[in-house]
C-alpha cells in the first residue's frame, strides 16, 4: 500500500500537548462539571489559556458541545460531536490531528465527562435497531449489554481454537497488577488467578472480572501542531501514524473478522498489509512498539487486539498472554495503567492519557523503561501510533 | 398486523421487539408459526437482517419465502445476570445464534434444554412463543427434544 504524500506530511506534525483526567465516584457532580474540570486540568498541564483552544470535539452522553462551550465561556471555530462508543475515541483523536493539520483550528480539545450510573440511558434505545443492537443486542430474547457481543465472540474463539474461560485469567490479573502501581486507578485490591476464577458469571463464558469498571470521570486531551507543542510546558507526544475503525458485515461489533458472530464468515483471520496501514504511515513495525494500549472493556478484546495487529497468529493470543508477557517488564506490556478493567472507564479516553504519560516518562512505578513508541490498537482495527 | 414501537409489555415489563414496517411479513409469519425471510431476485441469496437490498449483489428486488425452520446451533452464551426484573425468574438462560439450513443466522433462545447440554453443531428446529396478542417470537428447540 502506498503512503500518500499528504499522509507523509501529517506524520509527526501534530502532537498532544495537554492532558487532564479524573476517575472515581463523584456523586455530586454532573457530566458537565467533570468535563470542565478535566479541561481545566489539561489547559494547566499544557500551559495554555482557554482562549488558545479554538476547536472542540465531544461525544454524546456527556455534556453536549454547545453547553460545554457556554459553560467555559469560549467560542471556537471548529466543533464536532460524535456517537459515544469506545470504538469512536480513536477516530475523534485522529480528527483532532487532521483539523490541526488542515489549519481549521490551532488547538483542538477532545473533552468528555461521564457518570457511570447515567451512562446508557440513551444508548438503551440502540438495542432495538433493526437486526441487532450495536453490541449484538436483541432485547426480546433477553440479549442485553455490551457483554453479549464479546461473550458470543470469545465463545466462537474457544470453539475454533480450543480453550475456555480460564484462559482469560492472565489478562484481568495482569491489568490489576498494573493498576496497583497507578494512583489514579479505581481498583487496586489484589487479584489472583483464584480470585478471578471465583468471580461470578455475568454472561458465560464471561465472569465479572472480565468486565470493565463503571465509574464517573472526566478526560481531556489537547492536540496542537508539533511545532507549537515544542514551545509548551510538556514533552510533546507526536501522532505518527493512524488508521480507522474497520466496519461492515465481516466486522460486526465486538469481535474479530472470521469468528462467525452474527453473519460473519468463518475463517482464521490474519492481518494483511492493507490492514496495518498505521505502521506503514509511521514507518515502524510491531517490533518497534514498546507498549500496546488496547480497548479492554472486556478481557477477550485484548486477545482480539493482539491478533488484529499481528502480534501473534490466529488463535495464538490465548497463549501469548501467559507467563507475564503482557505485564510490565514483559516482552509486550499491555494497558500499563490497568486499563478499563482496573484503572477505570472514561469512555476509553484514559487509555490515550496513559500512552501520553508513558511517553513523557511520567508514569512513576509503572513506567515502561525508555518508552519511545506506544501503539493504541484495537480489535476493530482503529489505531494511533504515538512517539516521543 | 401493524408496526409497533412499544419497548416493554405493560404489566410484566417484558421487553418486546420493535416491529418495523418492512418486517411485517416476517412477524405475520411468526404468528402463523412459519419462518419467512427475503430471497434476492438477482442472486437468490436469502438474507437476514431484513433489509432493503441484497448485501451480496446489491439488487433491490426480492420475494418473501417460507423457510424450513431447520438449522444448527452456531453459537451460544448463558446469561447469569438478570438485566431486568422480568428476567430474574428466567436466569440462567441461553441466547443462541442459529445457522439456518438456508444460510442466515438468527439470534434467539434455546427452549427447554439443560444448559450444560448445549452444543455447537447440534440440530435445532423453530418453535414459536406468543408473547402478546399481536407478537409471536421465533424460538428454537433441539431437534432431538422436538421429536420426543
Amino acid at each position: 500500500m502506498t503512503i500518500p504524500q499528504m499522509a507523509k506530511e501529517l506524520k509527526d506534525k501534530t502532537a498532544i500537548c495537554g492532558i487532564g483526567l479524573t476517575i472515581g465516584s463523584f456523586p455530586d457532580k454532573t457530566p458537565l462539571s467533570l468535563a470542565v474540570d478535566a479541561y481545566q486540568k489539561a489547559l494547566d498541564d499544557a500551559g495554555l489559556k482557554r482562549g488558545d483552544v479554538d476547536g472542540i470535539i465531544q461525544l454524546a452522553y456527556g455534556s453536549d458541545y454547545d453547553r460545554f462551550l457556554e459553560a467555559v465561556g469560549t467560542d471556537v471555530r471548529y466543533a464536532n460531536q460524535g456517537w459515544t462508543h469506545g470504538r469512536f475515541i480513536a477516530p475523534m483523536l485522529q480528527q483532532a490531528a487532521m483539523v490541526v493539520a488542515s489549519g481549521m483550528a490551532k488547538a483542538v480539545a477532545v473533552v468528555h465527562g461521564r457518570k457511570g450510573r447515567q451512562f446508557g440511558q440513551l444508548a438503551d434505545h440502540e438495542m432495538w435497531r433493526q437486526g441487532l443492537g450495536p453490541h449484538g443486542e436483541s432485547p426480546a430474547y433477553g440479549a442485553f449489554s455490551p457483554a453479549l457481543g464479546v461473550a458470543l465472540a470469545v465463545q466462537r474463539y474457544f470453539h475454533m481454537y480450543g480453550g475456555s474461560n480460564a484462559d482469560l485469567a492472565p489478562i484481568a490479573v495482569a491489568f490489576r497488577k498494573h493498576a496497583r502501581l497507578n494512583p489514579m486507578a479505581v481498583r487496586t485490591d489484589p487479584m489472583s488467578t483464584e480470585d478471578y476464577l471465583k468471580s461470578r458469571w455475568i454472561v458465560e463464558p464471561l465472569r465479572l472480572f472480565d468486565c470493565c469498571q463503571n465509574n464517573d470521570g472526566g478526560a481531556c486531551i489537547i492536540v496542537t501542531s508539533a511545532e507549537r507543542a515544542r514551545d509548551l510546558k510538556t514533552t510533546p507526544v507526536y501522532i505518527s501514524g493512524m488508521q480507522g475503525v474497520h466496519a461492515g458485515p465481516q466486522f460486526h461489533n465486538l469481535t474479530l473478522p472470521g469468528l462467525g458472530v452474527a453473519q460473519q464468515k468463518v475463517y482464521k483471520y490474519t492481518p494483511q498489509k492493507e490492514d496495518l496501514y498505521a505502521y506503514q504511515m509511521a514507518g515502524i513495525t510491531q517490533k518497534d512498539v514498546d507498549a500496546l494500549i488496547t480497548y479492554d472493556a472486556f478481557s477477550p478484546l485484548v486477545l482480539f487486539g493482539l491478533e488484529r495487529f499481528g502480534f501473534c497468529g490466529p488463535g495464538e493470543a490465548k497463549d501469548f498472554i501467559k507467563n507475564g508477557r503482557i505485564e510490565l517488564g514483559g516482552e509486550l506490556p499491555v494497558n500499563t495503567s490497568g486499563g478499563l478493567l482496573s484503572e477505570g472507564h472514561v469512555v476509553g479516553w484514559n487509555l490515550f492519557i496513559e500512552a501520553v504519560n508513558q511517553l513523557r516518562h511520567n508514569a512513576g512505578a509503572r513506567q515502561v523503561k525508555d518508552a519511545e513508541i506506544i501503539q493504541y490498537g484495537s480489535f476493530l482495527g482503529e489505531s494511533i501510533i504515538f512517539r516521543r | 398486523m401493524k408496526p409497533s414501537t412499544a419497548m416493554t409489555q405493560e404489566g410484566t415489563g417484558r421487553y418486546l421487539p420493535v416491529i418495523y414496517p418492512e418486517e411485517l411479513t416476517f412477524w405475520e409469519g411468526c404468528k402463523k408459526r412459519q419462518l419467512w425471510l427475503q430471497r434476492c431476485s438477482g442472486c437468490n441469496h436469502i438474507r437476514f437482517p431484513i433489509g432493503p437490498a441484497c448485501p451480496e449483489c446489491f439488487d433491490m428486488n426480492f420475494t418473501w419465502e417460507q423457510l424450513s425452520g431447520e438449522g444448527v446451533i452456531h453459537n451460544y452464551v448463558v446469561y447469569h445476570k438478570a438485566w431486568t426484573p422480568w428476567l430474574q425468574a428466567k436466569v440462567p438462560y441461553a441466547v443462541i445464534q442459529v445457522e439456518l439450513k438456508e444460510g442466515p443466522r438468527l439470534t434467539t433462545n434455546l427452549l427447554d434444554c439443560p444448559l450444560d447440554q448445549i452444543k455447537i453443531g447440534d440440530s435445532v428446529v423453530a418453535d414459536y412463543e406468543d408473547i402478546t396478542d399481536e407478537i409471536t417470537l421465533i424460538q428454537f428447540r433441539r431437534t432431538s427434544d422436538a421429536h420426543k
